[in-house]
């Protein structure tokens, strides 16, 4: 009996490694790409970090970050102008430049994707809707685009990265009813990128895999072994991902490495970790309009009551830098020794001391939102809690979701006392922080959570939207910045050091804060 | 027999129209305004009204029921609130995922099951059997997300024996998705050792979402066969010379049918629950997964569509267990 | 008292009355038991991430808080949970099962096409959906563990009183004159009772687990709870290095369960002469 069943176990063990032996005669591995696929393939359609990959392989736009510190670099435009008024930008485009039919890139195409854009009105057209009309863009000749705004908005180059140019011939015969095309483009691509979509293998969430562009127009200049093929294989649970990498069955994880893991991927021969200082801050929001959070003793004890030094270079062993303030510690349009606030339970003590004694109740417990799949919130939240008991606050927490917490801040009553988040990096000037953060009219918006209103501030952010010198720009963001961090509306915890798992068989890897480096044209591989 | 299965399916009609009638309610308790959050981020008030007037979100209460259960009877469960897609396409593509991981743990419950019920059985009160019974009992009282966690860290990271997720190595090859089985696919297109990747890739999760059933049929294999061995006719067998494994062969294997067939219905829920787990953990690319996806998206018409599908294959697999007992038992629909 | 008897007797089911017994009793005491008690909401980050120790048994957490002591402190919100989901399906599925029993009819009919469709909702999905529905956490999840597990007594209850609503005594009982409801109650309860007792302890053991899956999922106890599925879960990003963090709220969740059904098992057995034979 007991040989039987140790034979039987032995025949198991070797089917078992017989196709481990198999695979060392097959083809070269592709990329596989371990990172989070969006919600949906159509680029006009959301605008979030894991959408950038598809704008940034699969599309092109007219201009484009690279680098960091992050540099915006003509694209498929290869100049512009701007008239004196800030009003009329042309853009020339590139000549030569081809989508993936093979059809050659038109300023009708670039005009046809700002209309369809502007049409659907989804996340990426926000930056632009205030100050543009589909009928001001058109096509001067086939190479050039005129863009004409209603007012002046000095962000508007920043945020043309944002938009990808599709190609109508690929798209209109996909369109239904007054869709666009984007029930077809959610599962299908139209774009001129450095790489394409092959459809047939692509499910939602599970699998997308890219196939190169070879005729790209940018020739993979810089990079004389360009991966042929690309399988990105997202891995639901953060944990999965790194013991995934750790063993070989995936080359990158998303860039946000639990900290605690670092060591561990650096140490195992086959991985490491890429560091890279990005532009994206970590807040803990307050809702400034709900007792007792309008109270400003209340919430300079709350910022004096984070444990920053712990949480950042304790639980998250040093991989970020503390920021004192909305914009990013990178970016400019800060003040000069603009101050962080420090952790002083003694100080928090007497800012609560005397909210009590100007009569606000502190008594309630004050619910903290985190989100749900994302465990910094939560470290952070406990961390905050077990501080606050000290001071006499009860701290709630409530694990909720990003589309929950996101449809709660579209009115003051339902936004939660405090939530926690970071603002990433959507485009490169202070108007994607401070600017959207705190300037009243975005209220409704969860960049604007905090439903904080200074007229001072508004005018400063106002002026700063529309003024064209780059000097006045940064003077008026630095006075704004003073003034929001002196009123403490929310707490600013750190700037974040992107943490991506990486195998070393991947090589020419590079990050830039729009896209988190996830870039593949420049990269190459090893077998 | 064949008024029976007629009955026993019209019998499970109600049940089926309660459950889309309850996943109905649940949707109208969804905090917020639906229409609001179907348009999207940037809506205009227009839009949402639109949004509103074209889902009949603005119809009276009962109408909406009635279009409700006419929308899902015709197959349509609406569009994700993630995706924009239709929820029933994107469950149809992951629903053999989920079939084929249970399918193979049944498998695999039900064959180690009677093999250990059986040794059990025949080793009465001796080591082995105490062995079982304490995987029996054990088996049923291991988390399966802290299992598969625990299987994941020896098989995969200490020995690199088998791999930690998903259904099939990247570099391998692609399957053209024929039937949506891997087992199938890869068999189908010649490609056995695609086929071996692909069992590979099942072991861990079929045997952590099989744990549960496989003690359960254990355990009542050996006490069906520990009957068997003291029945009258087997005392007179064995006493005729018959020696007890033989009998054991003889009598065990049609009592391990019913026994099994009785309680794969019941395993099933089981399953299907123990199956979020195990996909989450194993990253199986099934309705599990969309099921946990849904709910970090905060997707809540994929969720009910996942109840509403999951309910409906309960509800099949409860009828064809049924029809299946009284094929073999036909006094079952006598009764 | 029959019945006690030939549990103790059981080896087996003895063992689960002990484990049961004693995690009720760390479960009443564990503020006094857990060397520090304090850790179920304090955090001391200098501390994180330990190996278990002397100081620590079972190491400390990513927050620097002990595991030993979360562990013990855990066994208190998973009875509470258990009791509660069970306490509350009894609540609902008796009476059911009483109603439908007791006479056939529309309402019969009604009650147990209901109780089909209950029966027919993959528990865990509806919890889920339940917890995406109203607001996630503790008291959701539990509504929904209940609203899934009643069927079973109703189912339970229903069987047993159909089978005693023919006997002779019950008989007896409606002809001189006794109403439906005293005999219900006082006759017909105590007869189904065994067979609620022996599907209550089981439950209590699958109500755990799946209390557990709800926390490890995050839509069960919130933190800081020391739940043990949600330890299961924050464990995770520090695998395979922190091994300590996931193995021991873990190995207590299968304790607590198998001590369940163990007694669970024994009751069956006690409960059915015929089982208790074959046991020997």
């Amino acid at each position: 009996m007991m040989h039987r069943l140790l034979r039987c176990a032995r025949l198991v063990l070797l089917l078992a490694a017989a196709p481990l032996m198999a695979s060392a005669q097959t083809a070269p591995r592709p990329l596989v790409w371990g990172d989070t696929l969006p919600a949906t393939l159509d680029p006009h359609a959301i605008f979030d970090v894991p959408s950038q990959f598809i704008l940034l392989n699969v599309y092109d736009g007219l201009y484009r970050y690279q680098g960091n510190p992050p540099r915006l670099e003509p694209w498929l435009a290869e100049s512009h102008t701007v008239s004196a008024d800030g009003l009329t930008w042309e853009f020339t485009l590139r000549a030569g430049a081809k989508f993936h039919d093979g059809s050659e890139i038109t300023a009708e195409d670039v005009v046809y994707s700002f209309r369809r854009l502007l049409a659907m009105r989804r996340a990426p057209a926000a930056a632009f809707t205030p100050v543009l009309t589909a009928e001001a863009v058109t096509a001067v000749n086939p190479r050039t685009v005129r863009f004409v705004l209603s007012r002046p908005y000095a962000p508007f180059l920043s945020a043309l990265p944002l938009v990808a140019v599709v190609n109508p011939r690929v798209l209109t015969p996909h369109v239904a009813g007054d869709d666009w095309g984007s029930a077809w483009l959610a599962a299908n691509s139209a774009g001129s990128g450095a790489y394409r979509v092959n459809a047939a293998n692509y499910q939602p969430r599970v699998s997308l895999d890219l196939e190169r562009f070879p005729e790209h127009f940018s020739g993979f200049a810089g990079n004389p072994r360009p991966i042929e093929a690309v399988r990105v294989r997202p891995v639901l649970e953060t944990s999965t991902r790194v013991l995934a990498l750790l063993r070989g069955e995936i080359d990158a994880t998303d860039s946000y490495l639990p900290a605690d893991q670092v060591e561990r991927v650096d140490r195992n021969p086959t991985t490491r970790v890429a560091r890279d200082e990005s532009m994206r801050v970590f807040i803990i929001r307050m809702n400034n309009q709900r007792p007792p959070f309008d109270n400003h003793d209340v919430r300079l004890c709350l910022a004096h009551a984070f444990n920053y030094e712990g949480f950042n270079n304790v639980v998250l062993r040093g991989f970020v830098a503390r920021n004192a303030g909305p914009n990013p510690n990178n970016l400019w349009g800060n003040p000069e020794n603009l101050a962080p606030y420090a952790f002083d339970l003694a100080r928090a003590r007497t800012h609560c001391d005397r909210a009590r004694a100007a009569g606000v109740d502190l008594s309630r417990p004050i619910e903290i939102h985190v989100q749900n799949e994302l465990q910094q919130t939560t470290q952070a939240a406990q961390l905050f809690q077990s501080d606050l008991r000290r001071i006499g606050i009860n701290l709630r927490i409530v694990p909720n979701t990003w589309p929950n917490i996101t449809s709660a801040t579209a009115r003051a009553e339902t936004t939660p006392d405090m939530w926690i988040h970071w603002v990433s990096t959507y485009f490169v000037d202070p108007e994607n922080w401070i600017g959207q953060m705190y300037d009243s009219q975005f209220h409704g918006t969860w960049k604007a959570s905090s439903w904080y209103t200074n007229p001072r501030v508004d005018t400063l952010l106002r002026a700063a939207r529309e003024s064209l010198s780059q000097e006045e720009r940064q003077r008026l963001y630095a006075e704004a910045t003073a003034l929001v961090v002196a009123d403490s509306p929310d707490i600013w915890v750190y700037n974040t050091v992107n943490l991506r798992g990486l195998s070393r068989r991947v090589s020419g890897y590079s990050f830039s804060p729009v896209g988190s480096g996830g870039e593949v044209r420049l990269m190459s591989l090893e077998n | 027999m064949a008024l029976y299965i007629l009955r026993r399916i019209a019998l499970s009609i109600p049940a089926l129209l309660g459950l889309i009638l309850l996943t109905f309610v649940l949707s109208r308790v969804v905090p917020g305004d639906p229409a609001a959050t179907l348009a999207g981020d940037s809506a205009t008030p227009a839009q949402i009204a639109q949004i509103r007037a074209q889902y009949g979100l603005d119809r009276p209460i009962l109408e909406q029921a009635v279009i409700h259960v006419r929308q899902v009877l015709s197959g349509d469960l609406g569009n994700s609130i993630f995706s924009g897609r239709p929820v029933a396409e994107e469950i149809w593509q992951r629903l053999p995922a989920t079939l084929e991981l249970t399918f193979v743990a049944l498998f695999l419950a039900t064959l180690l099951g009677i093999g250990l019920g059986l040794v059990a059985a025949l080793d009465h009160n001796g080591p082995l059997d105490h062995l079982v019974r304490l995987v029996s009992v054990g088996g049923l009282a291991i988390a399966s997300f802290w299992l598969a966690i625990m299987l994941q860290l020896q098989f995969s990271m200490e020995w690199n024996l088998l791999p930690l997720r998903g259904r099939l190595d990247v570099a391998l090859g692609q399957v053209p998705r024929l039937t949506g089985f891997m087992l199938v696919d890869t068999l189908a297109i010649g490609r056995f050792d695609l086929f071996l990747d692909a069992l590979r890739h099942l072991a861990l999760p079929a045997f952590t979402l099989a744990l549960p059933g496989l003690a359960t049929i254990a355990r009542f294999t050996r006490s069906g066969v520990l009957e068997v061995l003291q029945k009258d006719y087997v005392l007179y067998a064995r006493a005729a010379g018959y020696g007890r494994f033989r009998l054991a062969a003889i009598y065990v294997l049609r009592n391990a049918v019913t026994v099994t067939v009785t309680q794969v219905g019941l395993l099933f829920g089981a399953l299907v629950s123990g199956a979020v787990a195990v996909e989450a953990v194993f990253d199986w690319p099934g309705l599990g997964t969309y099921a946990v996806q849904a709910i970090l998206s905060a997707d809540y018409k994929a969720l009910l569509a996942v109840t509403l599908v999951i309910g409906v294959v309960y509800a099949v697999v409860n009828v064809a267990v049924d029809v299946a007992q009284a094929i073999i038992d036909p006094r079952v629909a006598d009764q | 008292m029959t019945a006690l008897r030939h549990l103790l007797r059981d080896p087996v089911a003895a063992l689960g009355l002990l484990i049961v017994v004693f995690a009720l009793f760390v479960a009443i005491f564990a503020p006094w038991i857990a060397p520090r008690p304090e850790d179920a909401f304090e955090s001391n980050i200098m501390l994180r991430l330990q190996p278990p120790s002397a100081e620590f048994p079972f190491g400390t957490d990513d927050l620097g808080r002990d595991i030993f002591s979360r562990v013990i402190l855990g066994t208190r919100s998973a009875l509470v949970v258990a009791v509660s989901v069970v306490l509350a399906a009894i609540v609902i599925g008796v009476p059911i099962g009483l109603a439908a029993g007791w006479r056939d009819g529309w309402l019969s009919e009604v009650l147990m096409r209901v109780t089909d469709v209950f029966l027919a909702v993959p528990q865990l999905i509806l919890a889920l959906a339940l917890g995406q529905l109203l607001a996630p956490g503790l008291t959701t999840a539990m509504v929904a563990l209940a609203l899934t597990y009643w069927p079973f007594f109703a189912r339970t209850v229903f069987a047993e009183t159909r089978r005693l609503r023919g006997a002779l005594f019950v008989d007896a009982l409606a002809g001189i004159g006794a109403h439906p409801m005293r005999i219900l109650l006082l006759h017909v309860l105590p007869n189904a009772a065994p067979a609620v007792l022996v599907r209550a302890t089981i439950g209590m053991g699958f109500t755990i687990l799946t209390a557990a899956l709800l926390g490890f999922l995050g839509v069960g106890a919130a933190p800081p709870t020391p739940d043990w599925g949600l330890a299961v879960a924050e464990a995770r990003q520090h695998l395979p290095d922190a091994w300590w963090y996931a193995t021991f709220p873990g190995l207590a969740i299968m304790l607590l369960v198998l001590g369940f059904n163990l007694l669970g098992d024994g009751l069956r057995d006690a409960a059915d002469p015929r089982l208790r034979r074959s046991r020997k």
